[in-house]
């Protein structure tokens, strides 16, 4: 499909989302990233019957987290995909950049001083 | 075919000749059509140790399938759910794809067949070719793409689709400027990178011998031109229904955007479709399609969920036509939720109106003239058997029906009139991609079952050099291969400077780059390199791991190397291709993936695939005609099989159906088949069987069986199950049922007809009533066979007297593909039928002895009351009671308690969890002929299973550090296979051959104790830590 | 087991925003079993911790662990030789293993990162409910298995008292009368006459009459 997305998003895949570790998610932030989207399979289609529905349990305990320790919750977030909806993909992608330019760079970047990306993770 | 040719024929076959005493049988099989039916023939074949050729009339494979946006009832993404299945077809050591060719003709017998194939040149060298598609930018001809509908233009170097099998370019030589005129252009040629053009190739023609044939040719869609008043060729804006799947898919002409084709190309605010275009109508077709019912749906559905505004759609219809397992909900969430408008009206013209929108005029139910403007409108198109395939049926020699698709019968509906010889698919009658799927892995059970004696004598095995043992102290050597991909990579991204960055990369002892590491030649170059500079492990930064991953880590094993010790980095699909305008962001972004890789690459381990041990023992659950057919094919492919009955005889449902619709004795058949099961050398029956037990995993299983009034227990132990638990018929509680004799069920006047015609043939007037239990609150679902079982009976009424007035009281006619056939006889012999709703249904009264229905007329608007003699209740086919089976296997069933599939497109007789298969009623309603078909399948799928005694358990699986376990029961409840147990050492213990691989387990875990191979939390925090 | 749940973040951070240097201590007992405190919850909060710190504009060190069970001196002397580096330590252990702790390093400032809240089972995972109290005198014997003293909203020891309604408790619908369940029980056990001998008062000298309780067990000292 060849759809442009912003390149400023860099792809981890794991099996299923239901491998996402919410350590894995706070690990980013740690790192630089200013914002981490979860891209699973459409609920009730988890190619592994229910990991993405673990998964969205974990990035909501991780927005919560996010928010408590001052860098927002917003900047995480759980998307539904199935394999044919690449323009969407390209779509969210858009969307979560326009939100980070909006949000600004993470405080964790500031205090640190890191350049400017943000991070995905895909399950395959 | 009359009972005793039949068995003629059989007998035949297996002795493999006509009494000549041939040689042996072939072991490799040809399969004409490269469809998704064909596909899961080879598939299934290839699998269980047949050597495969693939014919195709296409340069590539993938049939109409490959042409669809979405599939319905799921709305799945068609080219997703197919592409690895045409990726493992490409890719299989034991399947020869011929495309494009032809059957030229066929001698010899069942067993020894030789056939001429015809291969026209392609004028592209296959082993050269790399698909980088240069030849066709290059290419100065313009032609319409057929693939595309005609609805956009490709070039006459081509390929035929972005995702084709074999992905490698053709040269059509009738648009060739080269060819037209005589020497000129070549500018394929000039350009292409791997000197694959040869315009010298010759049309061949090769003689290939094989055991049997399995025809799958597919269907066309209807032409629509042929209906003048449609205007289909004048007007732009009347398009077919495959044109509106181009339309609406990504890849499609208009990438996916919802446009009308006319010059105005404008969003579409009003779409119609109409029903029945060339199905139906004794004028063209007169069978049902069978299938455009459910895409109409869908593709008004998926147009609405397409366009960002209210889009108006509307489906004209004579009968909704959602027969499936799962379509009836489908059709009530349009209507209801979706707010697609359903219109019942045939509709005769399409008029021009002003704009290029168009007109259509109509009668609503009310027998109003309506008339409604529309931008486009889409013609549902029928299935038809083409030219070609009509050829084809004429090539190989086997009977055709009046309507040209191949001649089957309902006892042997993969069987061909000539023996040896199968069909299966479109070609057979029109279907959808599940019924086409079951029938192909049926035409595959068939072969197995008589060429199981020669499995494994035509195939390939590969070679392999023994594996290196890389141990974990050892320093990792990576070499990093980067992939221009043509200029797909190059042209973006800065390819020498991320070869040369790698090299700065911890570990990282060899760097290049290649411009198609794809390429055959590369993978010798890996393997040298591999070996020159002592590598353990590889990192490729190139296209997507989803198509090219298995072909490296193939060349990791001819190198000697474990093929987890290679990584990726995705810097086409996830980078050049979609940042084409930065290309220095792009460049930027490669080296952070590239580095992510490496670092991941310096943490894998070698990983062991352990071979599965599999139990030869095949278990039927269920005698019944699916189970008994199961069991049969199975034990014609040489499987021991045990079969088990929960009543004290075989038969099931069977044993109270006389007839088919098409006229064939079923309890003839019936005691034949529980005569040829009885006698098997291979089978065993247990009937009185209860399953009390059930444990083990795919190969390995145990159940436990309560056996007969005795009820001793007994252990089975089998490498498969087959579930084949089979289907009732409901008992009404509404029209008065059960408070007159006469007021029956379908399979009550079947038996009454059969023990007493000379009382029904007096009856005067008899009602039918459709949906009773079905299509309604309680059960949302459509019971399949009820309309056609309401035709036999109709007709077998008129039989008996002629002059008995027969009504039928429905709300949709289902009789799907020839059934419509009898449908209309019946008609024609004056049987009546009137339509009532959901909300307003016929009243049965009982006074004394007298029967009277009451029902209102819709043409007259007014309630009717008659006496009649007999009330005819069409209950519903619900399934048997299977809730313990269901938690003792751990399968899944629905709402209505018929058990779930892996996948409702493309693994129809396959559970989720491996080894254990589904057939029969127990998966939805079914016709006997259907049920067989599907029967044969599941056969088909458990022998491929048992016979591939070369399966490995994956690598990737989850496994517990048992010390620090808690015994907490997170991963025992977390598990959505339920694989994890607490040992008598209290810990957790996970076994491999069982484990998906998910990870949900590993990423819940309280104590942080379990890891997934290949997946471990290092290997991923390596990459995570090195984002920055 | 003992039943807790992790304390909100804000209320530890509250705690500890001042230290430069946090060790998380988590424990493999009770609290991983109800998924409040073991290794997993102790790298989620030391890394929340650091994210709070960092984006503070602070180099804190947050370090995690987990100790086999914070209830015995011999597995909390794993941290001796480490202890000391850091200005406190949270420990995501039940209430016992965050005072034994504190106990054991009596110089180190300890802070509790769970809120111990009952024994109790796992009905199911996420859903842990109530079932004894450790009143140190059983009486389960006499009512059927079903304790009144943790069941009982009341801790009534002789019946039901005039709040039950239908079975339920008055104190919530959602709550079951635990005189009802333990009257159906000695029904379903056929031991209904229990009901003739009205229980005598109840000596709760066991039950924290007289401070902390201990355990002197003679049989098991050398």
């Amino acid at each position: 499909m060849r759809l442009q997305y912003p390149p400023n998003v860099r792809i981890i895949e794991v099996p299923c989302t239901g491998k996402v570790d919410i350590n894995h998610l706070l690990m980013a932030f740690e790192v630089g990233a200013d914002g981490v989207i979860v891209v699973g399979c459409l609920e009730g289609d988890c190619h592994y019957m229910a990991g993405n529905l673990h998964a969205k349990k974990r990035v909501s305990r991780v927005k919560g987290i996010l928010d408590r320790v001052g860098l927002g919750g917003e900047r995480v977030g759980m998307y539904n995909l199935s394999s044919g909806m690449g323009g969407r993909f390209a779509e969210i992608v858009r969307e979560m950049t326009e939100k980070i330019m909006e949000l600004g760079p993470s405080p964790i970047r500031k205090a640190t001083g890191t350049a400017l990306k943000a991070a995905g993770e895909v399950a395959a | 075919m009359s009972k005793e040719k039949e068995k003629a024929a059989q007998d035949q076959s297996r002795k493999g000749g006509n009494g000549k005493g041939a040689a042996a049988p072939v072991g490799a099989v040809m399969v004409v059509g490269g469809g998704v039916a064909g596909i899961q023939a080879s598939l299934d074949l290839a699998n269980s140790g047949f050597y495969v050729h693939l014919v195709e009339a296409k340069p590539a494979i993938g049939g109409v399938m490959a042409q669809l946006d979405k599939t319905f009832p799921t709305n799945d993404c068609s080219m997703c759910i197919l592409s690895p299945k045409l990726v493992e077809c490409g890719r299989h050591l034991n399947i020869e794809i011929l495309a494009p060719a032809e059957v030229q003709s066929i001698s010899g017998e069942p067993g020894n067949f030789k056939v001429q194939v015809a291969q026209p040149a392609r004028y592209i060298d296959l082993e050269k070719c790399i698909g980088c598609g240069l030849c066709a930018e290059k290419c100065p001809q313009k032609v319409p793409d057929e693939f595309n509908q005609g609805l956009a233009m490709r070039k006459s170097a081509y390929v035929l689709y972005p995702q084709a099998v074999p992905q490698k370019y053709a040269i059509e030589k009738e648009t060739c400027i080269y060819f037209r005129k005589g020497g000129k252009c070549k500018a394929c040629e000039k350009f292409c990178p791997a000197d694959a053009v040869d315009f010298e190739q010759k049309d061949q023609v090769r003689e290939l011998e094989v055991g049997a044939v399995i025809m799958t040719p597919g269907f066309q869609t209807f032409d629509p031109a042929k209906y003048s008043s449609y205007h289909y060729a004048q007007f732009p804006n009347v398009v077919t229904s495959l044109e509106f799947e181009r339309i609406l898919s990504a890849s499609g002409p208009f990438a996916g955007h919802l446009v009308r084709p006319s010059k105005d190309r404008k969003e579409p605010k009003k779409i119609a479709w109409l029903q029945c275009v060339g199905s139906r109508d004794v004028k063209t077709h007169s069978y049902c399609s069978a299938v455009c019912c459910m895409y109409a749906i869908k593709e008004a559905v998926i147009a609405k969920e397409h366009a960002p505004y209210d889009l108006d759609v509307a489906i004209f219809f004579m009968d909704m036509r959602t027969f499936g397992k799962d379509f009836e909900q489908y059709y009530n969430r349009a209507k209801d939720e979706q707010g697609v408008r359903f219109i019942r009206s045939r509709i005769h013209t399409i008029d021009a109106a002003p704009n290029d929108d168009l007109l259509i005029t109509y009668l609503d139910e009310s027998g109003e003239k309506k008339s409604e403007i529309f931008d486009m409108v889409v013609m549902s198109v029928g299935m038809e058997v083409s030219r070609k395939a009509k050829q084809l049926a004429q090539t190989l020699g086997v009977d055709i029906n009046q309507h040209d698709f191949v001649n089957t019968t309902p006892f042997a509906p993969v069987d061909a009139s000539k023996p040896g010889i199968y069909a299966c698919g479109a070609m057979q009658g029109p279907k959808d991609i599940p019924e086409s799927v079951m029938q192909a892995s049926a035409a595959a059970g068939a072969v197995s079952a008589t060429l199981g004696e020669v499995r494994w004598t035509k195939t390939k095995v590969r070679e392999t050099p023994p594996q290196k043992d890389i141990r974990p102290e050892d320093q990792p050597r990576i070499g990093v291969f980067v992939c221009n991909c043509g200029i797909n990579i190059g042209g973006i991204v800065d390819v020498p400077g991320l070869r040369d960055y790698a090299a700065s990369l911890p570990n990282v002892v060899y760097t290049t780059d290649n411009l198609f590491t794809c390429s055959q030649d590369t993978q010798g170059q890996i393997t040298k390199i591999i070996e020159e500079e002592n590598l353990n492990r590889v990192v490729v930064a190139a296209c997507t791991p989803i198509t090219h991953e298995a072909l490296f880590r193939e060349t990791m094993i001819d190198a000697g190397l474990n093929k987890y010790l290679f990584e990726m980095a995705n810097i086409r699909n996830q980078d050049s291709w979609v940042h084409m305008k930065e290309p220095e962001k792009a460049t930027e972004k490669a080296k952070d993936l590239l580095r992510m890789a490496v670092a991941r690459a310096s943490l894998l381990k070698p990983l062991v695939e352990k071979p599965l041990t599999i139990n030869q023992r095949a278990l039927v659950i269920g005698g019944g005609v699916a189970g008994m057919n199961a069991a049969l094919n199975l034990g014609d492919q040489g499987f021991e099989t045990i079969i088990l009955e929960k009543e004290d005889q075989l038969g099931g449902n069977a044993r109270r159906v006389h007839h088919t619709i098409e006229g064939q004795e079923v309890q003839g058949y019936l005691e034949d088949l529980i005569e040829k099961v009885g006698n098997h050398p291979k089978l065993q029956i247990l009937t009185g069987a209860l399953v009390v037990g059930f444990s083990g995993y795919k190969g390995n299983f145990t159940t436990e069986v309560l056996v007969g009034p005795a009820m001793y227990e007994r252990k089975i132990d089998h490498g498969v199950t087959v579930v084949a638990t089979g289907g009732r018929e409901y008992r009404p509680r509404e029209f008065s049922y059960g408070e007159h004799p006469r007021i029956m069920t379908q399979l009550e006047l079947g038996d009454f007809l059969h023990e007493h015609p000379e009382e029904a043939a007096k009856w005067q007037r008899v009602t039918f009533i459709q949906c009773v239990g079905s299509r309604n609150k309680e059960n949302p679902n459509c019971s399949r066979i009820c309309c056609q079982g309401a035709v036999k009976y109709a007709l077998q009424l008129k039989g008996l007297n002629p002059e008995m007035d027969v009504m039928t009281l429905y709300r949709d006619m289902r009789t799907y593909g020839f059934l419509e056939d009898y449908y209309r006889e019946s008609r024609e012999k004056g049987v009546l039928f009137s339509r009532y709703k959901l909300e307003d249904p016929p009243q049965v009264e009982v006074d004394g002895d007298q029967l009277s229905v009451t029902f209102v007329d819709h043409v007259l608007e007014r309630p009717i009351k008659m006496p009649v003699d007999a009330v005819i209740l069409s209950a519903a086919a619900l399934p048997n009671d299977t809730e313990e089976l269901a938690s003792l296997v751990k399968i899944p069933r629905n709402a209505a308690g018929f058990f779930i599939e892996a996948h409702a497109k493309l693994r129809p007789v396959d559970f989720a969890s491996e080894g254990i298969f589904l057939c029969g009623m127990a998966h939805s309603p079914k016709l006997i002929s259907e049920s067989i078909a599907q029967s044969m399948a599941a056969a088909s799928r458990a022998g491929a299973f048992l016979a591939d005694t070369t399966q490995t358990i994956s690598g990737v699986t989850a496994y517990v550090s048992p010390e620090r376990c808690a015994a907490c029961l997170v991963c025992v409840r977390s598990c959505p296979y339920h694989v994890p147990q607490i040992t008598g050492d209290n810990v957790s213990e996970i076994n491999p051959a069982l484990c998906q691989g998910c990870g949900t387990c590993a990423s819940e875990c309280p104590a942080e104790v379990i890891q997934v191979s290949h997946f471990e939390d290092d290997q991923i925090a390596a990459k995570i830590k090195t984002l920055y | 087991m003992i039943k807790a749940i992790p304390k909100p973040i804000e209320e530890i951070i509250e705690n500890v925003k001042d230290c430069d240097k946090l060790l998380i201590a988590g424990c493999d007992g009770c609290v991983t079993v109800c998924e409040a405190g073991g290794l997993k919850e102790a790298k989620i909060l030391a890394s929340a911790l650091r994210l709070y710190f960092t984006q503070g504009g602070k180099q804190a060190q947050v370090d995690d662990t987990s100790l086999t069970r914070q209830c015995e001196k011999e597995y909390l002397a794993q941290l001796s030789d480490r202890i000391d580096q850091y200005d406190a330590v949270v420990s995501l252990a039940c209430g016992c293993g965050v005072q034994y702790l504190a106990e054991m390093y009596d110089k180190k400032v300890i802070y509790p990162g769970v809120d111990t809240c009952f024994m109790g089972v796992n009905e199911e995972r996420g859903l842990y409910s109530e079932r004894c109290q450790a009143c140190g005198r059983c009486i389960l014997a006499e009512t059927g298995g079903i304790c009144p003293i943790a069941r009982c909203s009341k801790r009534m020891l002789n019946g039901p008292c005039g709040g039950s309604d239908k079975g339920k408790c008055e104190v919530s619908k959602d709550v079951p009368c635990g005189w009802e369940l333990i009257y159906e029980r000695l029904k379903t056990v056929g031991q209904l006459d229990r009901f003739e001998n009205p229980t005598v008062p109840k000596d709760w000298t066991t039950s924290r009459d007289g401070g902390p309780r201990k355990i002197v067990r003679e049989d098991l000292r050398i």
